[in-house]
């Protein structure tokens, strides 16, 4: 960054004499100094995406939503701080791993159907793919660095209320124990954190991709996930007026699958299956958790197999688009 | 008035010495019915270099291959030494591309829209900063490049095109259609502005039209294709000379000069309400002058004109093909009244 910005003297030297004022053409300059390779490329790319996310670099309009949610996802947290600054030593409000289910998903399914259409749909609308792919990175490189870019946003969004229940929490507890416990309460729930953000904006990207009008696209994103997420509470419902092969105590078939339909009822059900094992504390937490009976494995493996396909076929979106 | 840097230059930049474009046979075909390109062979050298066809010719398809974008059906094609199907991760570090189509947010400026693409292209965030400006100035955007692209005119947004593929400093452009859209005052500007990235640059151009005698007046070379097949490569100069045709119209006594111009060798043809003359040297302009004068005739017109691209480029395009077309409109071009004498 040193030797091709280097003024020329003459037209300095010019200025001095007309007494200043006079723009001078001091012609093309090469660019001989450091390029970025293909990983850094896609590196800004990325970090230019998220900015995007957060309304960021755009218009004050474009701040509203991502922001709203934003603050709306953290005031749990910032209730249970001041709860328990008002009456220390009492339990936290919300736990780590579920914290409050109905708010995430609804204040997720707002910022994933308004920001992920930003970050692809709008190229597509403007035909901006061109002028990407005539740079050195190849096709695979934009909807990875657009999907590495939502996942991160996606996780400043889970996760950054849980980082605040925490320290509200271990800022109005005594003793290194009370510390571990809560870190060791938060540890998992940040990595559940993460797959709301993975499956989310992997989802949210592909079903944006399909097309460059924004409203389709919010509205391809909007409508499916609220309907599943409607129709899946319905269904849970019904089947609980059955019960199961065992007879009452466990739920029915339709009661534990119900939850497949809607990615946020999957994810409900990903966390029962995990926590299973660990019982009671479990039930008393979760309040409002997807029913999954003996079928919390089929939980894990429809977050796995959904998450991967909306990946590839994210990915095979962009091998097919076409470029003009 | 260009500024070397002292630093050793990497040689991997260093413009070609032979041809910026090689194609050998070059064939695209979509599906089984569309041919783009049709064993289309061409080189390519250093300068500007016009690409010349008809709406659907195949030029886009061109340079898309040659951006490695596209595959080819089958031949093979080499940009700046680079092979175009396996190299074009190199071909694209050392080429900027302007599209045909509107391809700009409406929403960012054109400082954050070409520093963005700077980036893209590899440079560091100061330095795609401090090219971007460079880029727009260069084009021509001054203060107006803080505003969003939305409120631009096409001609602006044609500029800014322009200044995102010129900001990652290219060996090469590709320019499609850089005046499409524009009014004439605009497309004046804009083939000033690629002549003199050419010229005083030192980048390679190749700058694909449907007019001919818009981008004659600024290339060094010219590469006509139809139907995806070449028609000629030459240069400008020996193109010019074999095709272009002398416009005359006097108020009367067509017949009488038609007559006069045959007498002296040469083989005028009536059209509309004047007479085309073959321009086969500079001397026709004052055999026609003198005839007219020794007539004593009214001139009202004396302009050079040229035929359709497709008649222009008829390989024994020595003397060019007068047969009249019914319409005017769109059969002849007019060059320009800046040719006439």
């Amino acid at each position: 960054m040193s030797a091709d910005i280097t003024a020329p003297g003459e037209p300095l030297a010019a200025a001095a004499a007309d007494g200043g004022g006079v723009i001078h053409n001091i012609g093309y300059r090469r660019y001989d100094a450091e390029r970025y390779g293909r990983a850094r490329i896609v590196l800004a790319l990325t970090w230019h995406s998220f900015r995007t996310a957060f309304g960021l670099g755009r218009g004050a309009m474009a701040k509203i939503f991502p922001w709203l949610m934003f603050v709306l996802l953290c005031l749990p947290a910032v209730v249970n701080a001041v709860g328990l600054a008002i009456h220390p030593g009492s339990q936290p409000v919300v736990g780590y791993d579920a914290y409050i289910p109905s708010l995430r998903a609804v204040a997720m399914l707002i910022f994933v159907a308004i920001e992920a259409p930003n970050l692809v749909s709008a190229d597509l609308r403007n035909h901006t793919l061109p002028l990407y792919f005539a740079r050195p990175i190849r096709r695979i490189d934009y909807p990875l660095a657009k999907l590495l870019a939502f996942v991160l946003a996606c996780l400043v969004m889970v996760e950054v209320p849980l980082l605040l229940l925490y320290l509200g929490t271990v800022t109005q507890q005594h003793g290194a124990s009370q510390v571990l416990e809560q870190t060791l309460q938060l540890a998992p729930g940040l990595l559940y954190g993460a797959a709301w953000a993975v499956l989310l904006a992997s989802i949210g990207l592909l079903l944006a991709s399909a097309t460059g009008k924004r409203v389709f696209a919010i509205c391809a994103i909007g409508i499916p996930l609220f309907f599943s997420f409607i129709l899946s509470h319905v269904l849970e419902h019904v089947g609980e007026q059955a019960f199961g092969p065992a007879g009452p105590g466990e739920p029915s078939a339709l009661a534990s699958l119900a939850g497949l339909i809607s990615p946020f009822t999957l994810l409900g059900g990903v966390l029962r299956w995990l926590q299973a094992p660990r019982g009671d504390r479990v039930q008393a937490q979760m309040i409002q958790a997807t029913i999954v009976g003996h079928y919390g494995w089929v939980y894990g493996a429809v977050f796995l197999l959904l998450t991967a396909a909306a990946i590839g076929g994210l990915i095979a979106r962009y091998r097919k688009v076409g470029v003009a | 008035m260009i500024v070397r840097p002292t630093q050793a230059r990497d040689p991997a930049r260093e413009p070609a010495a032979g041809a910026v474009i090689e194609a050998r046979g070059l064939t695209k075909q979509y599906g089984t019915t569309v041919t783009a390109l049709d064993n289309l062979t061409v080189s390519v050298q250093p300068g500007i270099t016009g690409l010349i066809g008809a709406n659907g010719a195949g030029k886009s398809t061109l340079i898309k291959i040659l951006l490695g974008l596209l595959e080819p059906t089958s031949g093979h094609a080499e940009v700046l030494g680079h092979d175009c199907v396996r190299e074009g991760f190199a071909i694209r570090t050392l080429t900027g591309y302007m599209p045909e189509h509107d391809c700009l947010p409406p929403d960012v400026s054109a400082t954050e829209l070409v520093t963005h693409f700077g980036r893209m292209s590899g440079l560091p965030a100061t330095a795609a900063r401090e090219r971007a400006a460079d880029s727009l100035r260069h084009v021509g955007l001054y203060e107006e490049r803080y505003r969003h692209i939305g409120t631009y005119s096409t001609g602006m947004k044609q500029r800014v095109k322009l200044a995102q593929a010129l900001v990652g400093d290219p060996r090469l452009l590709l320019l499609d259609e850089p005046t499409n859209g524009l009014d004439p005052a605009g497309r004046t500007a804009m083939l000033d502005l690629v002549a003199r990235i050419g010229s005083e640059f030192g980048i390679s151009i190749l700058v694909a039209s449907h007019l001919l005698g818009e981008i004659e007046q600024i290339c060094d070379h010219l590469v006509a294709i139809d139907g995806g097949r070449l028609l000629r490569a030459d240069s400008i100069s020996s193109v010019t000379r074999a095709t272009a045709v002398l416009l005359v119209e006097v108020d009367e006594g067509t017949e009488l000069l038609q007559a006069a111009l045959a007498d002296r060798g040469m083989s005028p043809v009536p059209y509309q309400r004047g007479l085309l003359v073959p321009l086969t040297s500079d001397e026709v302009y004052d055999v026609v002058r003198d005839s007219v004068a020794a007539l004593g005739l009214p001139l009202r017109l004396m302009e050079q004109r040229r035929h359709r691209i497709e008649e222009l480029f008829r390989a024994d395009a020595t003397v060019p093909a007068l047969d009249v077309p019914d319409s005017p409109a769109g059969s002849a071009q007019t060059t320009g009244v800046a040719r006439v004498r």
